[in-house]
């Protein structure tokens, strides 16, 4: 799910650098404000764990094996913000380092994993309280917030995809989602076995559930309409087949930066409300 | 496992080394946009990328070949991307995807294998990129491979006691394996913290004043932009 470079076009990764460039300092001053000291280190290190984490295979079936992705466990762990800052950290050695996804498509990355991967696996725990179920759930929901959105901006950039192809990915997607929620249980269920304050500074159940159920929903909605927008054929596509072979870079670009836009929107918007009722 | 040879790369020295992590960082970016807007019909602009890469690889003085092969990583999953592309008939625009990711991630290892950690992170410091975030990263990559030694040693001993059965690791064994790596990172963190209160840590790192931006870097700067530019432009 890591975008290289060259996949992205110009307006899909400048709009998706800018929103990273403009959320990661806040995320940064969230996660500062939620840390003492003494957890700085932790930081550092839950990020060397979860890179260490990927190297363990969890076997599922015969001859194949998923690993953690670790979105979730993080935000389970540490809270939201904190993880999202450590995932953010992780993205960018890899993009550097690792060559595990572009430097340019690195807003692109952050933006699907680091932001919108942590709200999704945080929100379903933020919801019913922390339950093996909840976590499940989150792990699922993250993985597959994080590839549709990827889908989708790859689409955006018009890299071709045909319908098979597009079915062929989205399952693969779907049935790592499930993994990564059965490892994550698995992964907080032996933490918990072993010292259960580990996991006790995460998320809880509150009074207040309106604001990140909105949030839920237009996450969820994303995702649906992704699988929509991907079974039924695209309708500006359509449009353009009808007006002529020549898909213009022009309306590519407005194609791209109004999806864009309108995503950016709903998930600003929801973020927003659910932030501002924890800080409440 | 072996430790990363990035690592003993960026701390060599060569005329490209000693530039400012800041302008290599600039150039970089410039780069990338230019290879990013490079339409696909431009393929000598692709080959000319190409040869400004090699100048700087022979500029640090690293091995072509190594850098290569570690760009080349990239290259299954674009190779995916661009062989559907040419199934559906477009056979340039599949050649520019692949030739788009291998430059840019070549771009960007030429970056980290000429700059250490330490430097690229200051710089990104002095663009105000978070000052936490800087530090996350930094305690990540130090902490990468002791975490990565453990998993892997704790991986041998679970294979070791399993004995010579054929099944399958089995799901709660890894689950646990991950509990336990959960634990002694934690553990490793606390005596982390405690190590550097003992050495006077009080909440922030001080950070040592970054070096003058000298007239070579600036030179390097400008050279390389007009060599970007220039491919961009007129190729």
């Amino acid at each position: 799910m890591h975008i290289p470079d060259g996949f992205l076009t110009p307006p899909v990764w400048g709009t998706l650098d800018a929103i990273s460039a403009a959320a990661v300092p806040w995320v940064a001053r969230r996660a500062q404000r939620d840390t003492q000291d003494q957890r700085i280190p932790l930081l550092g290190v839950m990020g060397a764990f979860v890179f260490a984490a990927q190297m363990v295979n969890f076997p599922v079936g015969p001859g194949t094996s998923g690993h953690l992705v670790g979105g979730t466990l993080l935000a389970v762990v540490l809270g939201p913000a904190p993880a999202a800052l450590v995932m953010t950290a992780i993205l960018v050695l890899q993009a550097l380092i690792f060559q595990d996804g572009g430097v340019l498509a690195l807003g692109a990355n952050v933006f699907n994993m680091a932001l919108l991967g942590v709200a999704a696996g945080y929100l379903p725990c933020r919801l019913w309280g922390r339950k093996p179920l909840t976590i499940f759930a989150g792990g699922a929901f993250s993985v597959m917030t994080s590839a549709c959105f990827a889908l989708s901006q790859l689409r955006i950039s018009g890299v071709p995809m045909a319908g098979s192809v597009l079915w062929a990915s989205l399952g693969l997607f779907l049935i790592s989602a499930l993994m990564e929620g059965a490892i994550t249980v698995a992964a907080v269920r032996a933490i918990e076995r072993l010292n259960p304050t580990w996991v006790a500074g995460g998320p809880q159940s509150s009074s207040s559930r309106t604001l990140p159920a909105l949030a839920m929903a237009t996450l969820a909605l994303v995702v649906i309409g992704t699988l929509i927008a991907s079974a039924a054929p695209d309708g500006i596509q359509r449009l353009t087949g009808q007006g002529g072979t020549t898909t213009g870079w022009n309306l590519r670009l407005i194609d791209g930066i109004g999806g864009l836009i309108l995503i950016f929107a709903l998930c600003f918007l929801g973020g927003k409300l659910i932030f501002r009722r924890r800080s409440a | 496992m072996h430790h990363l040879v990035i690592d003993r790369w960026s701390r060599g020295s060569s005329p490209l080394h000693a530039r400012d992590p800041r302008a290599k960082l600039a150039v970089l970016l410039v780069f990338l946009v230019a290879v990013s807007t490079t339409p696909p019909r431009a393929q000598i602009a692709f080959v000319a990328y190409a040869a400004l890469l090699i100048v700087g690889v022979r500029l640090a003085r690293l091995p072509l070949g190594g850098l290569a092969g570690r760009a080349a990583l990239v290259l299954p999953f674009s190779a995916t991307f661009a062989l559907i592309t040419l199934w559906s008939g477009d056979a340039l625009r599949a050649l520019a995807l692949a030739e788009k990711s291998f430059l840019s991630g070549m771009a960007a290892l030429l970056l980290v294998s000429s700059t250490p950690l330490t430097a690229w992170t200051a710089a990104l410091e002095s663009w105000r990129a978070p000052r936490m975030l800087i530090l996350v990263i930094q305690f990540v990559y130090r902490y990468l491979f002791v975490i990565a030694e453990q998993a892997q040693r704790m991986r041998w001993a679970a294979l070791c006691r399993r004995g010579n059965q054929k099944g399958y690791f089995d799901f709660s064994a890894a689950a646990g394996l991950l509990g336990v790596l959960f634990a002694r990172s934690w553990q490793r963190a606390d005596g982390i913290y405690h190590a550097m209160l003992s050495r006077g840590f009080h909440g922030r790192f001080v950070p040592s004043p970054p070096a003058p931006f000298r007239t070579t870097d600036a030179i390097f700067c400008s050279s390389c932009f007009a060599g970007c530019l220039a491919i961009r432009l007129l190729l």
